[in-house]
């Protein structure tokens, strides 16, 4: 009972919930300001994330006449619960170890796809054709990143079970109690195609430039997303946020994992820095310094770079 | 609460952009002069938007041909509600040089309720801007709140 109580506790407040939306927004602002400065203007205030929230949550919703109505009203939601549920496993080291012992890694890698399995509900119940053609691009990009994902993860769970000898390694806390014995991930010579993978499997997961291809708002203007507005499109907003820090933080996670002191908020501040510079470096110097891939041209960095390099890893740690 | 919604609201504006038969002067000025970095719409909480249904300030070029009136109107009625309308250039407004054209169904405020005219042939990015800027006060007085 108490343990199912702190359970929601942790989905609902820390670190899902209302601290990953804070988190999530925050960096979404950080984001497109620091966009701007890179192209020399002064850029939105921080706070504009949320006050585009607060203008969507204004606005009518309109539903098309031929659209599957529930599914149309239902996908957006999904989005956001897979989220929100796949935020509270993301553990903060030094903090909080995550929501089990066993396994979260896998629950993550199930959970990560659903925004994008969302996006594609949105775009096919829209009965737009754009939305169509932006469910089809969706679909390819997801079949693209996901294999390095996998890899990677398989890899890290790879190199912490042979350190531990218990084969494979699922679980995150062990994963972080192992990097905080034998040193993180990120600076092992043997990891580091793996992590080079991660930070380009981000951009494709996050929807922005160069892979911004299923929403492209001069091609399939906004593909999925063209016949939301109004609070449904607030939703999608959201579950973007959360997902913003999921992925970050389980960047963190997996490879840099360090901690300074046994002091909480030292720590959370020290992690929220880490998972800023990996924002920074994979998701915002990309998209200011990019323009926009064909779907075809993504498909085959994807097939290519990404899943090359994490199976590199992944055969070192085989062999090694 | 709700008040307070609608006061943040006007701080990011949406924009999108109907060409009505434009010559296509207007919609350099706008969409790859006022609308790129270099005049930092986004600094106002603009974003340029694809689809008709995230806008909130929605800027037409063009004299309203006879061939797109029913395309412009049409995509016009699908912007959800509030939503203001700038029309930029001189066209819009009396056709400009094509006025009393055989093929010309405008002036296009017959038609639509026009919230801001930005007269100019084509109009300086700046006064588009300001276009923008004025359409949020008349955003503001739509939703019936104080500034």
């Amino acid at each position: 009972m108490v343990d199912t109580l702190l359970a929601l506790l942790h989905m609902i407040i820390f670190p899902g919930g209302v601290f990953a939306l804070a988190v999530g927004f925050f960096f979404k602002g950080l984001d497109r300001r620091f966009e701007a400065r890179l192209q020399r203007r002064v850029g939105p205030p921080l706070k504009q994330p949320l006050l585009d929230i607060a203008k969507l949550l204004t606005k009518e919703t309109l539903i098309p006449n031929t659209a599957s109505r529930t599914a149309f009203l239902m996908a957006p939601v999904l989005g956001f619960a897979g989220m929100a549920v796949c935020a509270a496993f993301i553990p903060v080291p030094g903090v909080y170890h995550g929501l089990t012992n066993m396994g979260d890694l896998l629950v993550i890698f199930y959970l990560l796809p659903v925004p994008a399995i969302a996006l594609m509900l949105a775009g096919s119940s829209s009965s737009s054709p754009f939305g169509a053609l932006g469910f089809s691009r969706e679909m390819l990009m997801m079949l693209a990143y996901e294999v390095p994902l996998l890899a990677v993860l398989l890899s890290v769970a790879m190199v912490v079970g042979k350190g531990t000898g218990a084969g494979a390694e699922f679980s995150l806390a062990e994963i972080i109690r192992y990097q905080a014995a034998a040193g993180q991930l990120g600076f092992n010579p043997i990891m580091m195609p793996a992590l080079a993978a991660y930070l380009m499997f981000l951009p494709g997961t996050m929807g922005v430039a160069p892979f911004d291809i299923p929403e492209a708002e001069t091609e399939v203007l906004e593909g999925p997303l063209l016949e939301y507005g109004g609070p449904p499109l607030a939703m999608f907003q959201i579950g973007s946020a959360l997902k913003t820090f999921v992925v970050l933080g389980l960047g963190v996670a997996l490879f840099f994992p360090g901690t300074l002191g046994d002091f909480w908020l030292v720590n959370l501040i020290w992690f929220l820095c880490k998972c800023l510079a990996l924002m920074v470096l994979s998701l915002t110097l990309v998209k200011a310094a990019t323009g926009r891939f064909r779907i075809d041209q993504a498909f085959w960095f994807y097939v290519k770079y990404p899943t090359a390099l994490s199976l590199v890893s992944l055969v070192l740690v085989w062999v090694l | 609460m709700n008040s307070l919604l609608k006061k943040l609201s006007v701080r990011s504006p949406w924009l999108f952009r109907i060409n009505a038969g434009s010559c296509n002067g207007c919609d350099v000025e706008l969409a790859t002069t006022a609308c790129i970095p270099r005049y930092d719409v986004e600094r106002l909480g603009c974003r340029y938007c694809g689809s008709p249904r995230h806008a909130d300030v929605v800027l037409i070029t063009g004299p309203l041909t006879a061939r797109v009136k029913d395309r412009v109107l049409k995509v016009w009625e699908e912007i959800p509600n509030p939503k203001v309308t700038v029309a930029v250039g001189i066209c819009p407004i009396s056709g400009g040089v094509f006025r009393e054209g055989y093929s010309i169904e405008g002036p296009l405020d017959k038609y639509i309720p026009i919230d801001v005219n930005v007269p100019g042939c084509p109009p300086r990015p700046q006064s588009i801007l300001e276009g923008v800027v004025l359409a949020r006060k008349i955003w503001l007085q739509r939703l019936g709140v104080e500034e």
